[in-house]
């Protein structure tokens, strides 16, 4: 589904990711772990379009097709989504028209009817249950006025509304207590089929004990410097990233 | 000044003959020599320059400026009292004046009432003010109506004065003087509501002042959607008796050179004033708008939004002040002013101000222009909305925010659908 061969990526001249390969099929959750400045959100903001960062080098394929070369929006109708770190505030946009608005866009996009306004309602309060949101964000503006759990919720509804196949979790448990973390897991965990795939960004061990990935990478200095299986979130829980360095 | 001073002097030649209006006028347009046309060097006035109006010749509207047949207007809420003025002159056979309110011209307003007209003309000239166009408005005034709203009358339906300058061939003027007394524990909406219709450049120099008294609403909405050769200058005063309410919007499309100044007096305590706008401007427009608050008694609170987008060439000046009276205490007020600039040769001069003479106050205000913002774009287009869309939503959602807390759907719907067709105007300069 995804294949990063060698990515070389670069911001004002400070190169940050230096060599990135990375393969993830249908149905994997692949975490990737490190600490703060390795090149973790820069990754997921290469893949999901961000224009601020210079590619030196290397490739990103999606499905066979080559993602760098692609918008951010042609990205996200082909079935890429991020789940923001830090949600934008977008003042005098209604929430439900944003999410009427992307929903919309993709249906259009896969050649389907937009759906009218009685069945996204209900469609969209189905979703809102399953990340236990009262409704009444929808009336509000984007992400205005939501505290840092809420707005995090508000990035899962939309993964869940928008149904992608490649989902980047970029720390998605950053700001959450316990309760929000594990309602916002099994979100992710109840959308979890073979089809789908998920990249999740973490600072911590404490969120992949709710959602099981299938590789753990170990990022330093833009390079993935260990893979592993989930015993090596537990290792690095126990003695930290320096053991990995060079 | 030679051209104003004819006019003056046809329009006393050619109005009803009274002594005492007769020397108001010539008294106020004394003042109005005395100030001359504002220059750079007037700090409220330095960043718009006033010589299309200085040399322009208009010439006052006359009842054979009518057109013969004139369409029904179309006004901002279907369901208003429609008050129709075209070319500066009443239309009694298209308005209606719902039941408990009072309607009466100019001149008889001035006869019942002649000291507050002359007290006017003294502060608009004094140094605190200091506004030519408010005495030349007295001076020339050839326009406009009164509207006594009666004790405990509450007014469900707006009603909005729809005042129309249509297609003609001359360079006209007008000088309309409004005033709305508010009497205790009334309720009214009142949209003032510009139009133009002509290619012909024009010139509209309103007064409009309005008076609350103890416990009375007023919901006022001020649209100025004059055509783009138009010039506008106008003033709008507020005086708020004890625990009277105002909530007023304004949002400014039009004319190709725009002067508003607000002014709102808290005459008694307890009083409550939200006032906000959006001034839309496109071309090689200017749009200035000057607003002071004067917290002049206790308890008050005031709060202020004003949001300018600017695109092609053109400029906006915002300068706004809340002033805190000595002696004062308790006062609530803020004052916000956002900016965005949609193109890069536009150009924005803000300048907020808090002037606090008492100590037991809140205050706030800021002040931000910029452009649209990367972030709130690349978080649409990564949910699968093209960019242009993208800009769109925001661009509508800064300007859509100025007026969340209109209460009426009919002017709510109008207004958003007058901001779209707005931003689709403009997005099709950036393809030609």
């Amino acid at each position: 589904m995804l294949i990063i061969k060698d990515l070389h990526a670069s911001i004002d001249d400070k190169k940050i990711l230096n060599g990135i390969n990375l393969s993830i099929k249908p149905g994997e959750l692949h975490a990737i772990m490190g600490r703060n400045g390795s090149g973790k959100s820069t990754l997921a903001n290469i893949i999901t379009g961000r224009e601020d960062y210079d590619i030196d080098s290397g490739s990103i394929l999606f499905n066979g097709k080559d993602l760098l070369d692609q918008s951010p929006e042609d990205r996200a109708l082909d079935g890429v989504f991020m789940s923001f770190q830090y949600p934008v505030v977008i003042p005098g946009v209604n929430n439900t028209y944003f999410l009427k608005a992307a929903l919309n866009s993709k249906l259009k996009h896969q050649g389907l009817k937009e759906i009218n306004a009685v069945d996204f309602m209900s469609l969209i309060r189905e979703k809102l249950k399953q990340v236990d949101m009262d409704e009444k964000y929808l009336s509000r503006a984007v992400n205005d006025g939501f505290s840092g759990g809420e707005k995090k919720r508000n990035e899962i509804l939309q993964m869940l509304t928008l149904e992608p196949t490649l989902s980047i979790l970029d720390e998605t448990d950053s700001g959450l207590d316990i309760d929000a973390l594990k309602i916002v897991a099994k979100g992710v965990n109840d959308f979890r089929n073979k089809e789908r795939s998920f990249l999740a960004i973490t600072h911590y061990q404490r969120l992949l004990d709710y959602m099981k990935p299938d590789f753990i990478h170990v990022l330093i200095d833009g390079e993935i410097v260990k893979s592993g299986n989930s015993e090596l979130a537990k290792e690095l829980e126990e003695k930290g990233y320096s053991w990995l360095e060079k | 000044m030679t051209h104003y001073q004819e006019q003056l002097t046809w329009l006393l030649e050619n109005s009803e003959v009274n002594e005492s209006i007769r020397s108001l006028r010539l008294d106020a347009f004394e003042l109005f020599k005395k100030l001359g046309f504002p220059t750079k060097k007037d700090e409220d006035w330095r960043f718009t320059n006033f010589s299309k109006i200085q040399n322009g010749y208009f010439r006052l509207s006359r009842p054979s400026d009518l057109p013969n047949n004139f369409e029904s207007p179309k006004l901002l809420n279907d369901n208003s009292y429609p008050i129709v003025i075209i070319n500066g002159h009443y239309q009694p056979q298209l308005s209606k004046i719902p039941n408990g309110i009072s309607v009466f011209s100019g001149s008889d307003d001035f006869k019942s009432n002649p000291h507050s007209y002359a007290i006017d003309s003294n502060k608009a000239y004094s140094s605190k003010m200091k506004n030519p166009f408010y005495l030349l408005n007295t001076s020339l005034m050839n326009s406009g109506l009164c509207f006594e709203i009666h004790e405990n009358i509450q007014i469900e339906k707006p009603i909005e004065i729809f005042f129309c300058t249509s297609e003609i061939d001359d360079t006209i003027m007008n000088h309309p003087r409004f005033h709305f007394r508010l009497n205790k524990n009334s309720k009214a909406t009142i949209i003032e509501h510009y139009s133009g219709q002509t290619k012909q450049s024009y010139f509209i120099n309103t007064v409009s002042n309005f008076e609350l008294e103890e416990n009375a609403h007023l919901t006022h909405f001020r649209f100025q959607d004059e055509s783009f050769q138009s010039n506008h200058t106008s003033f709008s005063g507020y005086s708020l008796n004890k625990y009277s309410n105002l909530n007023c919007n304004c949002l400014s499309i039009g004319s190709e050179l725009y002067r508003h100044n607000i002014k709102v007096d808290f005459t008694g305590s307890n009083g409550f004033a939200r006032v906000n706008g959006l001034s839309l401007i496109d071309s090689n427009r200017h749009h200035d708008l000057n607003v002071i608050v004067n917290h002049l008694d206790n308890s008050c609170t005031s709060s202020q939004l004003f949001k300018f987008i600017l695109s092609d060439s053109s400029t906006g000046v915002f300068n706004g002040k809340v002033i805190v009276d000595k002696d004062t205490f308790q006062t609530n007020a803020n004052q916000t002013n956002r900016n965005l600039l949609l193109s890069s040769s536009s150009n924005m001069n803000s300048n907020p101000q808090l002037e606090i003479h008492a100590e037991d106050v809140k205050c706030s205000h800021g002040s931000t222009t910029g452009q649209i913002d990367p972030e709130a774009l690349f978080y649409l287009r990564s949910r699968g909305i093209s960019k242009q869309r993208a800009i769109e939503l925001v661009v509508e959602g800064f300007a859509k925010e100025v007026f969340t807390n209109i209460k009426d759907d009919n002017i709510q719907s109008r207004v958003n659908q007058k901001i779209g067709q707005w931003l689709e105007s403009v997005s099709n300069h950036d393809k030609n």
